[in-house]
């Protein structure tokens, strides 16, 4: 391939203004959320600092693997949307397609371990009543999964325009979006799982 | 941006025809905004309502209620319970916050204003304007939920601290109807936030640079900014309550309902004022803006030291989200904090008292003329000028340690949010009347309804800031069960009575309103005679708002002009109007080195 036409590959269509817009409301939107997760994780930092012991020695203990591998399948999943943003930016159109899909798959994988997840720990007897320790695993994770599963209804979404080849080098707003959301929910679990998981 | 860029930006879009998309699942910022006005304005006649009773109570403890009792409280022989009486005051609180002034306020009049006086032909995202009307009515069925609750409707106060507000000490729906409303009416608030943040950075006008928004929208574009930051706070907050009393979790269950040490109910204060403390600047700040406007307007003089308002409401945007600690002093915090939040809490004077004394320098010198909003302005500088300065009592510490859950408390926030944002937002209903319904309100009814509200709104926040002083908790079923409070009967007796009148004078309100939006005298395009963009469109504005975007020239506050008076032969001058010989857009930078 020549410098020339590696140049054009590389060239980036200029943004039209009211795609600028749309990403400006999506910046505010994500900036509100994380006040609103910070606020979350605030309050388990407070929990977690006033608790003499953390976990509690007599409740389960939580698993590292399995929300590890969920963790990985999140991080993939955001990786492969980033892709197949950037090939529509390139006009690799053929290519979006399948960079969707396994955004798509990846994250209803997470979406599952997360339901093993919580389907062990109840069997094993970790219940939401049973003191502040399994309040914040409970209710961040699911607060959390709730998320994801919004942003999986968009992916869903993009799939279908994708399918119908609606994206290219100036027509990917709402792929970009997404994207935005994506990675933020991504963010927001790579931290619950070395807070809550890991540490 | 130029002018063919923004008309490319927001193209004219073809008003609906169909009844549905036109009125109900409109968006139109201009229909969204009457939705809201109309919302707003019922919710505070029920909160207003459930006010009437919280002064009968403390008028005549234990005595059926007249009219209302007999409708509302057959049960308990038409007086207010002790347990019915934690869910009035609660209630008010509750509705007169998150669904009264806030959709009149920033609902309405942000919506309204902020297009219009940027000069946009819409909000930046039309249907996530549809969305957050339509979120806040779910919220408000919660709110109408909560009433019908088992066990009564919410009773933990408005600041819903728990434990008090948990299962325990509030079993019930109605409690958790009135929590899952907060954070809906929250998701509500912060779509229109975002909304009206985007509108005002990507939709101005070419030529609307930020030093020549109306101040107007500078408080409603910072409220919205704190909007944005905050309200996801407080959901937090609701959303953790919400599992408490739904889930069985125990993020705020202290004592002997813990399990495993259990949570921290001051963990849930943190977070309530974290929002809570900006929330009073989101109620005022649009207030503010429009009062600076309207005061310019109706003196006939460009607003005194423009920028300097802009600065100081910029820092007292700032300001409030660091000062949340001073409604925590009783809390069982390091002095030294209290302190520091507490230096804090003082510092914001500073920026209010430049905005307050820009306000009197503008009126100073100033050709006034009384119309209702400017009497309902004036009224604002007033009663925000007592809330202020009683506020300086509870910002410090030495003081507030006394002072803390009296009714000094009560009367201090009445006079701020409840008087002064009232006063606001009726001096704005009386501004944009026209230009909303394209008709004028009688001026004489107008200002018959200012002096009556004036003066009885004073009485009652001025009455209770003396109960305070002398002892009297708030929130009391009874005060007078306790012995050192027994002589402030006939005080509060008096305070009831002038709610009472204060609450019968809305009645002429409520008929001016009606009666002129049915049989009002046409409005022409500009009333007021004054230069902000919203007035150089017909009286009500097509739905496309502007057929050209109009290209800003010059400021907001254009009036009293040598040069324009010497040109036109008045007093005041458009803002996108073009003084010199020129044609708009090619020489603006010529028009602003004309006037100097």
């Amino acid at each position: 391939m020549t410098a020339g036409v590696a140049s054009i590959l590389r060239y980036r269509a200029p943004r039209s203004r009211s795609d600028a817009t749309a990403w400006l409301g999506m910046i505010l939107f994500l900036g509100s959320w994380t006040m609103l997760f910070a606020a979350l994780f605030a309050a388990y930092g407070v929990l977690r600092l006033r608790s003499p012991q953390w976990p509690p020695p007599d409740v389960p203990r939580l698993p590292i693997l399995l929300p590890g591998a969920n963790t990985l399948a999140m991080v993939a999943s955001s990786v492969a949307l980033q892709r197949a943003l950037r090939f529509a930016r390139r006009g690799r159109l053929p290519a979006v397609l399948p960079a969707i899909s396994a955004a798509f798959v990846l994250g209803w994988i997470f979406l599952a371990g997360q339901v093993a997840l919580w389907f062990n720990l109840w069997r094993a007897g970790l219940r939401p009543d049973g003191g502040p320790f399994p309040s914040v695993f409970y209710g961040l994770t699911v607060f959390h999964g709730l998320h994801v599963l919004v942003g999986l209804f968009g992916l869903g979404w993009l799939v279908t325009r994708a399918a119908k080849a609606s994206f290219g080098p100036t027509r990917h707003v709402g792929l970009r979006l997404w994207c935005g959301y994506w990675h933020f929910v991504g963010v927001i679990w790579v931290l619950l799982y070395f807070t809550l998981f890991v540490l | 941006m130029h002018t063919i860029e923004s008309e490319d930006l927001q193209p004219i879009h073809p008003e609906p025809t169909s009844f549905w998309l036109k009125y109900v699942f409109s968006r139109d910022h201009k229909v969204i905004a009457k939705q809201f006005l109309w919302a707003g304005l019922l919710f505070l006649f029920v909160g207003g309502t459930l006010a009437m009773m919280i002064r009968w109570q403390w008028a005549f403890p234990g005595k059926p209620v007249p009219v209302l009792g007999s409708v509302l409280l057959r049960d308990q022989g038409g007086a207010i319970g002790p347990a019915t009486y934690m869910t009035v005051f609660t209630m008010h609180g509750l509705i007169m916050i998150f669904f009264a002034i806030t959709p009149i306020l920033i609902g309405a009049f942000g919506n309204y204003c902020i297009p219009l006086m940027i000069g946009a032909r819409d909000m930046a995202f039309p249907t996530l304007n549809l969305l957050s009307f339509w979120t806040f009515v779910i919220s408000l069925v919660l709110v109408i939920c909560s009433f019908f609750g088992q066990l009564g409707a919410a009773g933990a106060g408005w600041t819903t601290y728990p434990p008090l507000s948990t299962n325990i000490g509030t079993p019930g729906s109605g409690q958790t109807f009135m929590v899952a409303a907060i954070f809906v009416t929250g998701v509500s608030t912060i779509m229109g936030g975002i909304n009206y943040v985007t509108t005002v950075i990507r939709h101005r006008a070419p030529g609307m640079t930020y030093m020549r928004m109306p101040l107007t929208v500078w408080g409603l574009w910072l409220t919205a900014v704190l909007n944005v930051l905050f309200v996801p706070v407080l959901g937090s907050a609701a959303l953790l309550l919400f599992l408490d009393r739904v889930f069985g979790t125990q993020f705020f269950i202290a004592g002997a309902a813990a399990v495993r040490g259990g949570g921290d109910p001051i963990l849930f204060q943190h977070l309530f004022w974290i929002f809570g403390h900006p929330e009073v600047y989101i109620l005022i700040l649009p207030a503010w803006g429009i009062v600076g406007d309207i005061l310019s307007f109706f003196s006939r003089k460009p607003a005194n030291w423009y920028r300097g308002s802009v600065y100081a409401m910029c820092v007292v945007t700032i300001l409030s989200a660091v000062v949340y600690g001073h409604h925590m002093f009783m809390t069982g915090m390091n002095p030294l904090l209290g302190q520091g939040f507490m230096l804090l809490t003082l510092i914001i004077s500073v920026p209010a008292e430049i905005l307050f004394l820009n306000w009197l320098r503008t009126m100073w010198q100033g050709s006034i003329r009384l119309h209702p909003p400017m009497l309902f302005a004036i009224g604002m500088v007033f009663v925000f000028g007592l809330g202020g300065l009683t506020g300086l009592y509870l910002g410090a510490t030495a003081t507030d340690i006394y002072l803390h859950d009296t009714m000094f408390v009560v009367g201090h926030f009445h006079l701020t949010m409840a008087a002064a944002s009232f006063m606001g937002s009726l001096a704005a209903i009386y501004f944009w009347f026209p230009k909303m319904f394209g008709r004028r309100m009688s001026e004489p009814l107008g200002k018959i309804h200012f002096w009556w509200s004036a003066v009885f709104i004073t009485l009652v926040f001025t009455g209770q800031l003396i109960s305070g002083y002398a002892g009297q908790n708030r929130r009391l079923y009874n005060p007078y069960e306790y012995t050192f409070l027994k002589h402030l009967l006939p005080l509060n007796r008096w305070t009831s009575y002038s709610a009472f009148i204060l609450m019968a004078g809305q009645l002429v309100f409520v008929w001016n309103f009606i009666h002129s939006l049915v049989a009002g005298a046409r409005a022409e395009m500009n009333p007021w005679q004054v230069g902000t963009l919203e007035w150089s469109i017909a009286s009500p504005p097509p739905h496309h708002n502007y057929d050209v975007i109009p290209t800003v020239l010059r400021g907001p506050h254009e009036l009293a002009d040598p040069l324009v008076r010497e040109k036109l032969g008045r007093d005041w001058i458009g803002q996108d109007e073009p003084l010199l010989e020129q044609t708009p857009g090619t020489s603006a930078p010529a028009a602003a080195a004309g006037r100097g």
